[in-house]
């Protein structure tokens, strides 16, 4: 009932996820914060979909991971971006560039 | 690390995922209470917000890789207590699998040795040898495959398509060796033969280009065999001289086990100059050499029998003459078919025969796979409402089926290990003997291949079929639900009809063999071929028997003392072995047009011939004493040649000149034989074929070639082999015995045996199949009346006779196997035709054999029937009922 803020489009999940762990070292529930921050409150990602989603793109290579000390002084899981994560992450991005670019032509000509 | 590693420190694993998830969980909470909430509540609203932490550490886990061999592993697990606890079904499963797999890997192994790994040699895929086919004849037979020494010349230099070529001839060779002679089968082979087929030498050198030259010392190397039998492996005999053919000769190497190239025991170096040794005549201009050839890189096998063909037109154009047929073409063969031959069209058909067996056993697996499906149906559907998806299922039970199957493999390859041996044993000698039958990693690797395979076939449909429909619903109704029941019913009764159908298509190719195996056995021959004693008789040929008198006079005796034995009915001499007539020839009737063509076969006799062999007298009179004695020219003919040459005309008083006697010295030239009698016909080109002309002159006319003695019995002719041995040592110590027995055990040897070897397996296999079926029929039929125990109760209740009963259950099983039988028959007679050609005697669509098959079929099918139904019809109808 509370969710009336949409949920992340299906499949764009791992290219937000790459795009907020390209900044730095974060761990799962900055991850989580960010997004919505950064989307104005727009995107909301339950835990159900950000964790293993997290474990998939870890155990396939694209991010890594490392237990530090937040500033806080707690034991966290921090999610860093792999080489093969940033190339995957900059592919993703030019086929978004194209796929949203391409969505909107058809919208503003269909009138 | 990565997945491995945390497949094995899973502990860790989960406490660091409960960490991570813990910690999210604190920081909301953190979030929530830093703006305002209050501990308990900021708490609440947390933990509803993260929803269920389990299921969540459930999908975590999922997204790992090594999720994937934990299931598997789990699925494993599960498989193997399932089957432990279902032992009986898990031991017929894999019983049947394994024999299906093992025999299956049982033909696979020897068809390898024989056709992908026959020999030892180099590249011989490559390697070719030539056929001179005649086109004149109907059906463009093999001329010959030997060429004569210019013929091998012209084709060794003017060939645009061959890398390198082997010229080889056989002869006898006797060894003297001061005590007495023996005789061993001995090849001239060009000096770069050994290197052509790069076997190394087991001990000492082979040939190289320097051997063999006029003038040169004479060598000679010598096979593992011969070495081991008659000189006991003695590596000393290496570079001492022996006394072979009447030349000192010195031993330079011996070969090694697995090598048996130019099929002789010795062989001698052939070098092709002028006057050297081994081209003297008569070798020069008679047809005798075989060569095998290399292809070119990129050269196709068509393309260098052309090659061949046209350099063999310009010789025939050039040197008209008795060589060459009057249209002929020359083929390439390889060496490989050349030598297999038609071995391996029997072992394709044992291997075709063997993968009916492995799909009749798959059959009855997945025909119990489903019973047990059946039986589980709630068990399926339990975990289907658990949340276990199709795909997972179907794994599950795919898990199941690859482990019988496996299991099987083991099994299946003890069972091959074991039943190679046996294999090996009835193997015919000919066509493969330098093949090694055995496991090897290609063997095995096909015997995993089929468990694969099989695991697919036997175990896909009921897996796919197991979670067909509603899975949920079955939870209610299941068991013996009519519904369920009938529709698996369908897939076993498709499944019995195809094992059935399966079983005829064997039983119909392996009762046409042995009903061919029995025509070829009890062939007409017109003597008792176990009666019949044999012996070729070697001489030396330039030594004391150089003129047809001295060779005639040394048989005469011979003759007269073998006659004297006891237990011999009557001898002769003569140069061919039934039921092989003598050689073929072109012919030419005196007063008849020379155009039309004629052919002959010539048999040089003695008197008795036609006693020995129980030819009756048609017309005009035998070869007499004096016939022989004083080498007239006179010829018996067979009726096959009257009828031929003569038709109507009265044979008697014809003249008739054989055309091959001119090309050779020893022969009469230019001789007319006058017709003296005409005898009946008698097989004289192996068991099957029809009689073909044959002429039979006095033996006494040449001195030229070697004879054979033909005695008729009344006892084992093995029992007399050493008098006769004896009785030709003592007129002539130097002539030796080649080879000898009894007719049958030539017949056994050259024309059973691969027959024998055919009808051994395929009937073993139809055996074992016929056996699957039986009990694959038996059990659905057990098993579709335990299903319907509740109808057959409620019919008994309403009056319905036990008969009845036992007639509604064999009605039932019988129309399934009438559809199989239908089927079957359908199928073997589009079949079986792949097989004519190895069933001489027989006719492919034998009506006899295909009734047969049907009728031990009908009453298997009964009993297999007759035994539920028989159970059926005993149930009492209060039992049957309140199981309900």
């Amino acid at each position: 009932m509370e969710q009336e803020k949409t949920e992340v489009l299906k499949g764009t999940l791992d290219m937000l996820i790459l795009k907020v762990v390209a900044f730095g070292p974060i761990h799962g529930y900055a991850i989580s914060q960010r997004i919505q921050q950064i989307s104005n409150d727009f995107f909301q990602v339950p835990e159900g979909s950000l964790y293993p989603a997290l474990h998939r793109l870890e155990d396939g290579g694209w991010l890594q991971a490392k237990w530090e000390e937040t500033e806080t002084g707690r034991e966290a899981k921090f999610y860093s971006l792999t080489r093969k994560g940033r190339k995957r992450l900059s592919i993703e991005m030019v086929n978004w560039e194209r796929f949203s670019e391409a969505v909107a032509l058809i919208l503003s000509t269909a009138e | 690390m990565g997945w491995f590693h945390r497949l094995f420190h899973k502990r860790l694993e989960d406490k660091r995922l409960d960490a991570e998830l813990r910690f999210h969980l604190e920081e909301r909470v953190r979030d929530y209470m830093a703006s305002g909430l209050s501990p308990q509540e900021a708490r609440r609203r947390a933990n509803l917000a993260f929803g269920g932490l389990e299921q969540m550490k459930e999908d975590c886990r999922e997204a790992r890789f090594e999720s994937h061999i934990e299931d598997f592993l789990r699925d494993f697990q599960y498989a193997f207590r399932s089957l432990a606890k279902d032992r009986r079904f898990a031991l017929v499963a894999v019983f049947a699998l394994a024999l299906g797999i093992g025999a299956t890997t049982v033909m696979f192994s020897v068809l390898y040795a024989a056709v992908v790994d026959p020999f030892p040699y180099r590249d011989f895929q490559h390697a070719v040898e030539f056929d001179l086919h005649n086109l004149a004849e109907p059906s463009n037979d093999i001329a010959r495959y030997h060429y004569t020494i210019p013929e091998f010349l012209a084709i060794r230099e003017q060939n645009h398509s061959l890398e390198d070529i082997v010229g080889n001839y056989q002869l006898d060779v006797l060894y003297s060796d001061g005590k007495g002679t023996r005789r061993f089968l001995g090849g001239y082979v060009t000096t770069n033969g050994f290197e052509f087929m790069g076997v190394p030498p087991l001990l000492g050198r082979y040939f190289s280009a320097g051997d063999g030259k006029p003038g040169t010392p004479f060598v000679f190397m010598m096979n593992y065999k011969l070495w081991q039998t008659e000189f006991g492996g003695d590596p000393k005999i290496l570079g001492q001289t022996f006394f072979l053919n009447g030349k000192t000769r010195t031993l330079i190497g011996i070969m090694p086990q697995r090598f048996n190239g130019y099929g002789s025991s010795l062989w001698f170096p052939l070098d092709l100059s002028p006057g050297a040794d081994g081209t003297v005549f008569p070798v020069h201009d008679a047809n005798v050499m075989w060569a095998l050839a290399r292809l070119k890189k990129g050269v196709t096998r068509q393309a260098a029998g052309d090659d061949v063909d046209a350099i063999l037109h310009r010789l025939a154009h050039d040197n008209p003459g008795e060589l060459y047929p009057q249209r002929f073409k020359v083929v390439a063969r390889s060496l490989v078919d050349f030598v297999v031959g038609d071995f391996s069209k029997t072992l394709y058909s044992a291997l075709a025969a063997v993968f009916l067996l492995l799909l009749i056993a798959c059959g009855n697996v997945a025909n119990l796979l489903l019973a047990r499906a059946t039986i589980r149906e709630r068990e399926i559907a339990v975990r289907a409402s658990l949340g276990a998806g199709r795909r997972r299922l179907v794994r599950q039970l795919l898990v199941e089926s690859c482990l019988l199957a496996g299991a099987a493999c083991f099994a299946g390859c003890l069972f091959a290990y074991f039943g190679l041996k046996g294999v090996v044993a009835i193997i015919p000698p000919g066509p493969i003997p330098e093949a090694i039958i055995g496991l090897n990693p290609a063997v095995l690797l096909f015997a995993l291949g089929i468990a694969a395979l099989t695991t697919l076939t036997c175990g896909l449909a009921p897996a796919l079929h197991a979670v067909r429909g509603n899975l949920e619903l079955r939870m209610f109704g299941s068991g013996k639900g009519a519904g369920g029941g009938f529709r698996h019913g369908k897939l076993r009764s498709c499944l019995v009809i195809a094992e059935v159908a399966l079983s005829i298509v064997l039983l119909t190719g392996s009762g046409l063999m042995m009903r061919s195996f029995f025509a070829l056995t009890h062939v007409e021959l017109g003597f008792n071929p176990a009666r019949m004693l044999y012996a070729w008789v070697s001489t030396a040929e330039h030594g004391p028997y150089e003129t047809a008198v001295k060779k005639t006079l040394f048989y005469e005796q011979v003759l007269q003392r073998v006659k004297a034995l006891p237990g011999v009915i009557s001898a002769t001499e003569t140069i061919s072995m039934p039921p092989l007539g003598g050689d073929g020839g072109e012919i030419t009737i005196l007063g008849k047009p020379a155009s039309q063509h004629r052919s002959s076969g010539v048999d040089l006799c003695g008197e008795a011939y036609f006693q020995v062999l129980g030819l009756r007298l048609l017309r005009g009179r035998l070869l007499s004493e004096t016939d022989i004695d004083s080498a007239r020219r006179v010829a018996v003919v067979n009726e096959a040649f009257a009828r031929a040459y003569f038709g109507s005309e009265n044979p008697l008083g014809q003249k008739i000149k054989f055309n091959d006697f001119d090309q050779f010295p020893e022969t009469p030239h230019d001789a007319y034989f006058e017709i003296t009698g005409v005898v009946s016909d008698f097989k004289n080109r192996g068991l099957f074929h029809p009689p073909v002309p044959e002429a039979f002159l006095p033996h006494s006319i040449t001195g030229f070639g070697d004879r054979n003695i033909l005695a008729a019995t009344s006892v084992d002719p093995k029992s007399l082999l050493p008098d006769v041995q004896r009785e030709i040592w003592s007129v002539d110590p130097n002539a030796a015995i080649t080879h000898s027995g009894s007719i049958q055990d030539f017949l056994t040897e050259f024309e059973y045996t691969q027959p024998q070897f055919g009808v051994i397996a395929i009937t073993t296999f139809a055996g074992i199949g016929l056996a699957l079926v039986l009990v694959g029929i038996f059990s659905v039929m057990a098993y579709t009346v335990a299903l319907q125990t509740h109808a057959i109760g409620v019919r008994m209740a309403l009056g319905a006779h036990r008969s009845d009963v036992v007639n509604m259950v064999l009605w039932q099983g019988m129309r399934l196997i009438s559809a199989g039988i239908f089927i079957g028959v359908l199928a073997s007679l589009v079949l079986t035709r792949f097989l004519a050609s190895q069933l001489p005697g027989i006719s492919a669509t034998d009506p006899l054999t295909f009734g047969g098959v049907v009728l031990i079929f009908l009453t298997v099918g009964l009993v297999a029937c007759f035994l539920p139904a028989r159970r059926a019809s005993q149930s009492d109808p209060l039992l049957a009922l309140r199981y309900e």
